[in-house]
Formats: structure tokens, sequence, C-alpha cells
């Protein structure tokens, strides 16, 4: 190996590697580092071009169907634009922060639709993300073990929810869990007086508080907050919102199950038996020794699945009757289609958007990727 | 790379701006365009089911032949949605299905062509009809049929409970006590949708409404309708009424046919419905019951057949609206899917053709006069943009009154408050 001075390490550069190839044994003269772009010569011309080229299909898809949409969106959250003309035309007036005004500060029914919807979002990410990602983890522990016969089976049929469609699974949910379905059927086998699951608007924190006798709002929970109770802010989960965490654990645990995997299988398995001759039991090897090692895909699958939580919408979709289910995505839609008010369903959307960047940033705070930061 | 974004995001808006095309505003009487033959029209519906579709795509085939035009029959799976996508494009449907909730917001914006007095004399139609479809004083489009609210009744199961003509449900009385003999076993004796549109016909019993004479204000919360909305909190409370949730069905209609109702209270639709889907169940129809008051009411459901004030082809689409409204081709529609013709002549000859109290089922369709009844004391809908939200806070609150946690006087004020909001600038 030749030893080269730390002074003399260059950056290498086409010019470096023509004048090397002239003269090999020449003693190569001092250069300054030289900047990163320089005229290319020869094989290298045009490059820059090239590149441009390749890449402006998907730039332009990603022009025309992201930010310029999103650009129009924000300008329509502050009209009051009813859909039925262009959102350009004369006849669409600017109204400032009257849509924002009309879902935070306003009391009436689109703010209280709006608390309402937050609140919904809320229950539904603090359920849905601890459970995907311990289930998902679980499922890459159990399918990364070497000794376990057919891996390949269990890994396609952990995966399969992941790639069927969103709308059959909903869909053949909602006939499962029915009044009379499959799955009270077979709560009714242990006695179980199974509920409606979809219809049921009772949160479940509800019941909960009913066992310790507290089953009517005590007099500082009548306060409200964006047009909706204190009580109803703590009623938890509707078991109707239940039953779209049961949902949507199911299908998404499959995705993130073979990120897990993936990070799994990048841990030697020297390190493993490392620490069991050391004496480390089980649980231990995995506090101590899997799940650090695991941190970047944790990060990853938690930012992920906060991420798509709190937009969810197609299973929303499917099951809208129920108002203690509804979600800001859902509301946005809904606004807009059914009353014709664009304006501020676009007002819904940019809040949401702001919610999901503040809460991210805050999520990296928290839970820093690489221990050594 | 992000400067590079910012600016071509910024002339690609400015593009679109440039291409945006304006609005046609409509004024006076309307100047018709176009061809009359050889076009191509696109004709958008939302129909209630196959027989529906065929009825449709027969008329324009019809019409087409006749004129020497192509007509496009589009079955939109959510009109409202379809027809706000279609006017934001600017590029709407010629012809279409005119719904309530968004007639208001076409009329106000000059998308829709002001064709009544061009297809016929508003004396015509039944003058409820007319009135629905007349915004600030122009008659913008024709009502093409109505449907109204009326009770029906699975015939093999009031026979089994040995109920007679004397127990018709007549009286708000007679009503309860049916459904509580009717129900037994799987079957609940009355099965209602949990939506202002069916229960309000009970609102209108009493001898409350939902607005006042001059369509200024809202009435919902008033004693009479409190007092409906409280008959029916009961029968939920007993369990002789159950909603359609509790049943695992989606609508009356199918409570009905899979034996989970003994009655339900539905409209014109479910003739066409029943005899497609549940051809073995045999029913009959009888109006709906009178208040305490003695009052008659129900409510009333129609359509118009819209013309966009931007087609190109005016003229043919009003020559096509003016087949669609002709008495023969009415008739033709009321016969193939149960919807009452909008015009008084066309409707009591149908009624009468529809009169024998045979029962439903493979013999027939069973007898329609309650129906057409009903349209002299019907209740229209309410029509203010943004009521769909605030009548969806209502809905949601009704199965709460199967177990006490929705309570009738609050669910009327809050329906009152958001109503009212909506009528502030």
């Amino acid at each position: 190996m030749a030893t080269v001075s730390h002074g003399e390490e260059p950056v290498t550069t086409a010019g470096d590697l023509e004048v090397e190839r002239l003269s090999p044994s020449a003693p190569r003269p001092e250069r300054p580092p030289s900047p990163p772009r320089r005229r290319r010569s020869g094989l290298h011309r045009g490059e820059n071009l090239f590149g441009w080229l390749f890449v402006s299909p998907s730039l332009t898809l990603l022009l025309l169907f992201l930010v310029a949409p999103i650009i129009l969106a924000l300008y329509i959250s502050f009209t009051n634009w009813s859909g039925l003309t262009s959102p350009t035309s004369s006849a669409v007036k600017w109204v400032g922060l009257q849509n924002y005004r009309t879902i935070i500060t306003q009391p009436g029914l689109y703010q209280t639709n709006f608390g309402s919807a937050i609140r919904n979002n809320f229950y539904f990410v603090i359920f849905t993300v601890p459970l995907q990602t311990i289930f998902a983890l679980w499922l890459a522990v159990l399918v990364n073990n070497r000794f376990l016969r057919g891996r390949q089976f269990f890994r396609t049929a952990y995966y399969f929810p992941s790639i069927t469609s969103s709308i059959a699974i909903t869909t053949i949910f909602i006939f499962l869990f029915q009044g009379s379905g499959v799955v009270n059927t077979i709560l009714g086998w242990f006695g179980i007086k199974g509920p409606n699951w979809l219809y049921d608007q009772q949160g479940i924190f509800w019941d909960f508080f009913g066992f310790f006798g507290l089953t009517s709002p005590p007099a500082w929970a009548n306060h409200m907050v964006l047009g909706i109770s204190l009580w109803d802010w703590i009623a938890g989960p509707s078991v109707g919102m239940c039953f779209i965490i049961i949902l949507a654990v199911f299908t998404t645990s499959g995705t993130f199950m073979l990120f897990f995997l993936a990070a799994l299988q990048n841990i030697s398995e020297e390190l493993d038996e490392a620490s069991e001759i050391d004496g480390a039991t089980g649980w231990q090897r995995f506090r101590r020794v899997t799940l650090p090692m695991l941190r970047p895909a944790l990060v990853l699958v938690l930012t992920l699945g906060f991420i798509s939580t709190w937009q969810i919408f197609d299973q929303i979709f499917l099951t809208a009757s129920n108002p203690t289910v509804i979600t800001p995505a859902y509301l946005s839609y809904q606004v807009s289609f059914t009353d014709s008010a664009f304006g501020v369903g676009a007002a819904v959307a940019f809040l949401l958007f702001c919610l999901i960047v503040f809460l991210t940033v805050l999520q990296r705070g928290f839970i820093k990727e690489d221990l050594t930061q | 790379m992000k400067r590079w974004k910012v600016i071509g995001g910024l002339t690609l808006s400015a593009a679109l701006v440039a291409a945006a095309p304006t609005a046609a505003m409509a004024q006076g009487a309307p100047k018709l365009v176009g061809k009359t033959t050889g076009v191509t029209l696109n004709f958008m519906i939302a129909s209630s089911g196959t027989a529906e579709t065929n009825a449709d795509r027969a008329a324009a085939a019809a019409w087409g032949k006749q004129t020497g035009n192509k007509v496009n029959v589009i079955n939109s799976s959510n009109l409202t949605l379809q027809l706000t996508e279609g006017f934001a494009g600017g590029s709407p449907p010629d012809v279409f299905y005119g719904e309530t909730p968004l007639f208001e917001s076409m009329a106000k914006q000059g998308q829709l062509l002001d064709s009544g007095n061009l297809i016929a004399t508003p004396s015509s139609f039944f003058p409820s009809l007319v009135d629905a479809y007349t915004y600030n004083h122009t008659f913008y489009c024709v009502p093409k049929d109505s449907s109204t609210l009326a009770i029906e009744i699975n015939t093999a199961d009031w026979k089994a409970a040995g109920l007679t003509n004397a127990n018709l449900p007549t009286t708000w009385a007679k009503l309860a006590y049916d459904a509580k003999v009717l129900t037994k076993g799987k079957t609940t004796g009355l099965v209602i949708s949990d939506t202002l549109d069916r229960l309000g016909a009970f609102f209108a019993e009493a001898g409350g409404s939902y607005m006042n004479a001059s369509r200024t204000g809202f009435t919902f919360d008033s004693p009479q309708n409190l007092e409906a909305l409280t008959y029916l909190a009961g029968l939920a409370k007993a369990g002789y009424l159950k909603f359609p949730e509790q049943v695992d069905a989606t609508w009356g209609g199918e409570a009905l046919g899979d034996g989970s109702a003994a009655m339900t209270v539905e409209g014109n639709w479910i003739i066409g419905a029943m005899q497609s889907t549940y051809p073995k169940v045999s029913y009959e129809v009888v109006p709906m019951p009178a208040g305490p008051t003695g009052k008659h009411g129900t409510l009333v459901f129609t359509n118009c057949w819209g013309i966009a004030a931007s087609s190109k082809y005016t003229a043919a689409d009003v020559s096509f609206v003016k087949y669609l409204a002709s008495p023969a081709q009415q008739l033709r529609f009321a016969n193939a899917f149960g919807v009452m013709p909008s015009r008084p002549s066309v409707a009591t000859q149908w009624a009468a053709e529809h009169t024998t109290p045979v029962a439903s089922g493979p013999t027939g369709t069973p007898n329609v006069s309650p129906f057409v009844q009903g349209d002299a004391y019907a209740m229209p809908q309410v029509a203010t943009i943004g009521f769909p939200t605030v009548q969806n806070a209502f809905d949601s609150a009704i199965l709460g009154l199967a177990n006490g946690s929705s309570k009738p006087k609050q669910m009327l004020s809050e329906l009152q408050t958001n109503a009212e909001a909506l009528l502030q600038p």
C-alpha cells in the first residue's frame, strides 16, 4: 500500500487522472483542492444536461401533481370557493383568515367538527402507533428465527394485508364486525355481548371511569375547548374508533415488519452468540443488544407511523356514519364536497399539515436516530 | 434546485390561471346555442338501481334516434362530487339530475340554464315542485318526478300476527300498537332509517315544520317537533322501533326485504328495489299515520332536469329535456321504477292504473295511491347551502335515542342553532 502524506491528498478529478496517466512515476505537484464542479472535458461533457434530462419527467410530475395543487390549495384556503366555478374566476372572493377563524375560534358546527376530528385522530394515533410498532417488531423477531420452518410462508402471510387493497380489507372487516357478525358471535361463545362495533359512539375511557363510579361529567369537565367539552376530550377512542385501530394495526404491521426484518438481518449473529456466552438471558439479549441496534429502523417506523396515522382517510370514508370516527382528512373532504365549502376544507387540510410537521419535529427531538448525537 | 422548484411552480400556477375558463352567466331569456342534430350530449344521472338506469338509457336512445343525436348516459356513484368536478373543471355534463342540495349553489353562480319556461309552462307541474326549483323568482329547471314517504308492511308478518284492516296504522297510537305486536323473535315491528329525511315526516304530522312560511327562518325547535321526536324516542327505547344499524341493514328497504323488519317507512324507490332485490317478499303500502291533532304529513323528494349554462349545445339540451319531461315519457319512467310523475294529469292517470290493492311480489307492484295522496300534504327538504353537514350532525345522534344517550330536546335545539348559523351571511 502506497503511503501518501496528508498534505498531498488530492481530490481526484478528471484532470488528475490524465496527469497520472501521462507520468505515473513523476512526483505529483501540490495542488490546492479544486472546486467540486469544473468544466468537464471529453467523456463527461454534457453530463449535467443529461442528468437534468433523466430527472425531468418525474420532476414535472412532482411539480404538476404535487407542488402546484398544494400552492393552489393554500390559495383556496384564503377564499370562499364553492367548487362550482374555476378557482381563479372573478366570482371567488378573497376572505383572508376567515376560514381558519371558522374552524378554530368561531363557535359553531365547523369548530365542533374540527375539534372532534382532532380528538378522534389523536386517540387513533396514540393507540395505533405503539401497537403496530410492537406488533411489527414481534412478528419480525418471530420470522427472523433461524430455526423456524417455513419462514418464507410466514413472511408472505404477514405481509399480505399490506399489499391488498385497503378498501377490500375494510369492506371485509365491516362485514365481520357487524352487530350480529362473526366477531360478536365468537365473543358470544365466551359469554361476552359484543357491541355494535361500527356505530357505537361510547368512549372507552368513559367505561373505565365508570368502574370508579364516575359516570357523569364533573363540573370542571364541561368547559369547552375547540367546540367540545373536556369530558368529550378525555373520552378516549370510541368503540367505532377501536374498530379502525384494529383494522389499521392489521393492515400496516406487515410493511413495518419488513423494515424491522431488514434491520434484524443486518445484526450479525456473532454478536448475539457472544452475549449468550457472556450469560445474558433471551430478554436481556433482546433489550440490550438487539433493540439498540434497531434504533434507526425504529425511528423510521415511528416517523412513518405518526405521519400516516394522522392522515388516515380510506377506512374512515367507508365507515363514515359514526361521528366519533371522523378524522381531519375526512372532514376536509366532507366539508368541501357535501357543503361546497372548499375554502374551509383546504384550511382544515393545511392545519393538519402544520400539526403533522410540528409533531414530527417534536418526535425527532425526543427520539434521536443516532446515539452518538 | 430549490429555487428552480419555486420558479417552476409559479410558472405553472400562472399558466393555470391563464388557461382557466370563466363561468358563463345566464341573464334574461337564455339564448340557445349549438346545432340540434348530429351532436353528442353528456347526460349524468344518479340512479337508484338498475331499473332507473335502464329507463334513462332507453329514453336517451329513443330521443337520440328520433333527432339524429347521440347521448352518453353517465351513471355517477356520487352525483354531488362529479357535478362539482365537472363545473370546476369547466366541462360539466350537458344535462343532469339537478338535486336539491346543490341546486341553490348552482343557480346562484349562474351554472344552471334557466330553462324552466322554455320546456313547459310552470302550471303544468305540481306547484310545490315548481317552488322547489325556483330561485330568485326564476324557474330554473323542470321537476322530473317526485317521491313521498309511506309505510310498507310485510303482509305475511301482518297476517301471522292476526292483525286486520281495523289495525292499519292510521294514527300514532295504532302505529305504536302494530309495531309492538309485530316485534317478535328476529323481526322488529318498525325499522326506519336514522335520518331527518325519514323522521321529518312525523314532525309534519305533529304540526311542526322545518322552515317558516316565508322560508326565511328555521322552526326546528318547536313543541310540535319535540312531541314527534319524543314519540319516536319512546318507541325506540321500548325496542319496537329500531334503526337499520341495529339490525345490520343499510336502509329500511333492506330490513324489510331480509325479514328483520315487519314495517318500514320509505318512498317510491322501494318499489323498484324490492322488485329487483327481494322479489319474493310481498308487502303493501299504506299512507303515513295522522298525528295527535289528526293532521297528515309526509316528506317529498324531488329532482329536476338541469341544463348546464355553459353547455355548447343548449338548443339540443332543451329539446332533450322537453322529450324527457313529456307526459308519455313521464308515464314510462313511473312504470319503470315507481317514481311519481311531476305533471298532475299524468300522476292521476298512473295512480288510477295501479290502485288495485294487490300485494306486491311476483304479481306486480303494490297499490301506489298512498304515495300519490302524500303529494298533497308533503313537506319538501331543506335546500339551504351547507345544510347537509347540519343534518349529518342531527342524524348521527338519532341512534342514541335507542339507549337514551341522546335527548330529543337537546337534539332539536342543536339542530336549530346550527341551521340558523347557516343563514348568517
